[in-house]
């Protein structure tokens, strides 16, 4: 639901609990002054009856004088002083139908000891009549006016929400990772203004912070590199001393495969951020059967170590637009990963179509959810000696083309399913 | 064989200066890039490496430069970036080579030695150690002049001890120089093993010496001597 919905909603809801109540209390003011007003006048005549009574002691044909819905009966003894006033039926003889009657009742002794009962009725038919149209056509003005009401608030509101509606397209389309700044239109609104100026400011730092922060992991893999490749050397020299004796050899071994480690996943880390920086720009159609076969080959010998069983079936090669150097990364860090967490004499199936590929292989269940498969140094405790970071590339590379990537794993067959199909030139 | 070492760090320079230089090479190094204009103007090496990134210049002018006076020095670029860029830039000016930092010193000395060859100084482009002899570009090898068949992972595996004798190969060494970076798994080691005894026993079969050492935990060593 959106605001302008929203806000119509609650406009209509409000108008008409206001309305209802409002109409019932104009239709009981308006009803109480014609009663009112009728009471009077009933009392009016009730007092020209009793002074008619007092004065003379016949009784007048009052039929005549008001009108025929007077009735007064004359008692020998005395009555108490008595009257009320009430709403009932009466029959009516001429149209032979029960009328709604106003009707006052008065009992009293006259000056002459004699008691009488007056009764004086005022039809309402045409009073009811007259309260309903009025309030009748005071409802249907009040309906038209809330109509209008709401009507030109929801195009009043519409066009003072375009601003904000524009700067929600904008944020919706922002992408850190592009270059683009958020263009946010000007707006006579000082609220939207404010707005689009806080917004501006903070994705300006949020930029400026995230292009430091790939600066500082470029600059600082970078730096890393030289120190490593001295480490690196100066062992590889010591090595080669004469009379080291078995500890100690033992000793430089441990520190050279931690440095050959560090290396490597100094290595990933900058070819992480070397795709989010977008620095493999050149894209050329790239045949991934190929590419599947040249990486199947480079390792057949570890296929054949592990006694691996390869089951292929490529029915059309995908051939997606992107990088060769990463395609070739893609394809082998995820063949790789399929061979390392196999099992011995397992089984790896690769299929391919045009819209992508998909590598399913027998392997140990999964220490951890699914869901972080692809994030930064997750990996198995199986196998120590991975840096954990070939899937974090492999995902980063399938974002950086926009391909979809599924996994799953059922009975220890792990399933990863790349679609192609979707891939799109990077800006 | 003269061999120039370009690169501005000091420790680094030193210690592939020193293995190098067992190698029976003469190494000279330069820290900044006027030096090393200065060196390649006044001599003629037979190998220049090059790292791209100097404080005073850029490695890749010195390629150009050196280019233009000696069309036949074999140049290997040495670099932090790995820079597709820069690798395409550098190997199109005339450069051989690219190395990443870091690198193992057995494999910029079997670049080296496998860049000389290819060279053709002394005409011919075999190998020849006691009974072996090698013909790279058409991966055939003879002992006692009978030709002895290798798959191609034994033939790159003996060349690279053959560039690297006496020397201790680390497995890391030899699994990046046989698989490349991406291969971190270790099984590889496994694997260099299996070669390893491979090409031992076709070596033995066919009458060659028992070259290959093994050195407990760290790696194998071409032993000659």
């Amino acid at each position: 639901m959106n605001l302008l919905t929203r806000s119509s909603i609650n406009y209509i809801f409000f108008s008409v609990v206001a309305f209802v109540i409002g109409g019932i209390i104009f239709y009981h003011v308006i009803k109480n002054v014609y009663y009112r007003q009728i009471d009077e006048t009933l009392k009016t005549e009730k007092l020209l009856i009793e002074e008619q009574i007092d004065f003379s002691d016949s009784l007048p044909d009052f039929r005549q004088v008001f009108s025929h819905m007077i009735e007064v009966t004359v008692f020998n003894s005395p009555k108490k002083k008595f009257e009320f006033i009430k709403d009932t039926m009466i029959y009516d003889k001429t149209r032979d139908k029960l009328l709604p009657v106003r009707q006052l009742i008065c009992e009293n002794t006259s000056i002459q000891d004699q008691g009488y009962i007056i009764s004086i009725s005022k039809p309402l038919a045409e009073t009811t009549q007259m309260i309903t149209t009025i309030v009748g056509t005071l409802v249907l003005l009040f309906v038209f006016l809330t109509g209008l009401l709401i009507f030109v608030n929801y195009f009043i509101s519409k066009s003072i929400w375009v601003p904000f509606n524009k700067t929600l397209e904008n944020l919706r389309n922002f992408d850190i990772s592009s270059g683009t700044s958020l263009a946010l239109t000007e707006t006579r609104i000082s609220e939207f203004r404010q707005l689009n100026k806080t917004l501006d400011r903070m994705t300006k730092k949020m930029k400026r912070d995230y292009i430091n922060l790939k600066e500082f992991n470029e600059n600082a893999s970078h730096e890393i590199q030289t120190p490593l490749a001295i480490i690196k050397s100066k062992l590889e020299l010591l090595i080669q001393s004469e009379g080291l004796n078995e500890e100690q050899m033992g000793m430089i071994n441990s520190v050279y495969e931690a440095a050959t480690r560090m290396s490597r996943l100094n290595q990933g880390l900058l070819l992480i951020s070397k795709i989010d920086n977008n620095q493999f720009h050149h894209t050329e159609q790239v045949d991934l059967q190929k590419v599947m076969e040249k990486t199947l080959e480079h390792f057949e010998e570890i296929i054949n170590l592990k006694k691996i069983r390869i089951l292929h079936h490529f029915n059309a090669p995908a051939c997606p637009q992107m990088n060769p150097a990463l395609s070739e990364i893609l394809v082998s860090n995820l063949v790789s990963n399929s061979i390392r967490h196999n099992i011995e004499e397992g089984e790896i199936r690769i299929t391919m179509d045009s819209n992508g590929f998909e590598i399913t292989n027998t392997g140990h269940p999964l220490t951890f959810p699914p869901e972080e498969l692809f994030s930064r140094f997750r990996k198995s405790d199986r196998t120590t000696d991975s840096v954990g970071l070939g899937l974090a590339i492999v995902n980063k590379i399938v974002q950086l083309y926009q391909f979809d990537i599924h996994y799953e794993v059922k009975e220890n067959i792990h399933r990863i399913k790349v679609d192609t199909h979707a891939a799109k030139k990077p800006d | 064989m003269k061999i120039l070492l370009i690169e501005d760090e000091k420790e680094l320079s030193s210690a592939i200066q020193s293995y190098l230089t067992r190698g029976n090479y003469l190494c000279e190094t330069a820290l900044t890039y006027n030096s090393a204009l200065e060196k390649i103007h006044l001599y003629k090496y037979d190998c220049v490496i090059v790292d791209i990134t100097l404080p005073d210049g850029n490695g890749l002018d010195i390629i150009r430069e050196l280019k233009e006076e000696y069309i036949d020095t074999g140049i290997i670029i040495i670099s932090a970036k790995n820079s597709l860029d820069d690798k395409i830039i550098g190997l199109d000016i005339g450069a051989d080579d690219y190395l990443t930092k870091p690198f193992h010193l057995s494999e910029l000395n079997a670049r080296i030695k496998s860049i000389i060859r290819r060279r053709n100084f002394g005409g011919t482009n075999e190998i020849i150690l006691n009974e072996i002899r090698i013909v790279p570009e058409e991966m055939l090898l003879f002992i006692h002049e009978k030709e002895t068949t290798l798959t191609k992972k034994e033939f790159d595996l003996l060349i690279f001890f053959l560039s690297n004798k006496n020397r201790v190969l680390t497995k890391e060494s030899i699994a990046e120089h046989l698989w490349g970076e991406e291969m971190d798994m270790a099984d590889s080691y496994d694997f260099i093993y299996t070669h390893i005894k491979n090409l031992r026993k076709k070596m033995l079969e066919n009458g060659g010496h028992d070259y290959i050492q093994t050195i407990y935990g760290m790696g194998y060593k071409f032993l000659t001597t």
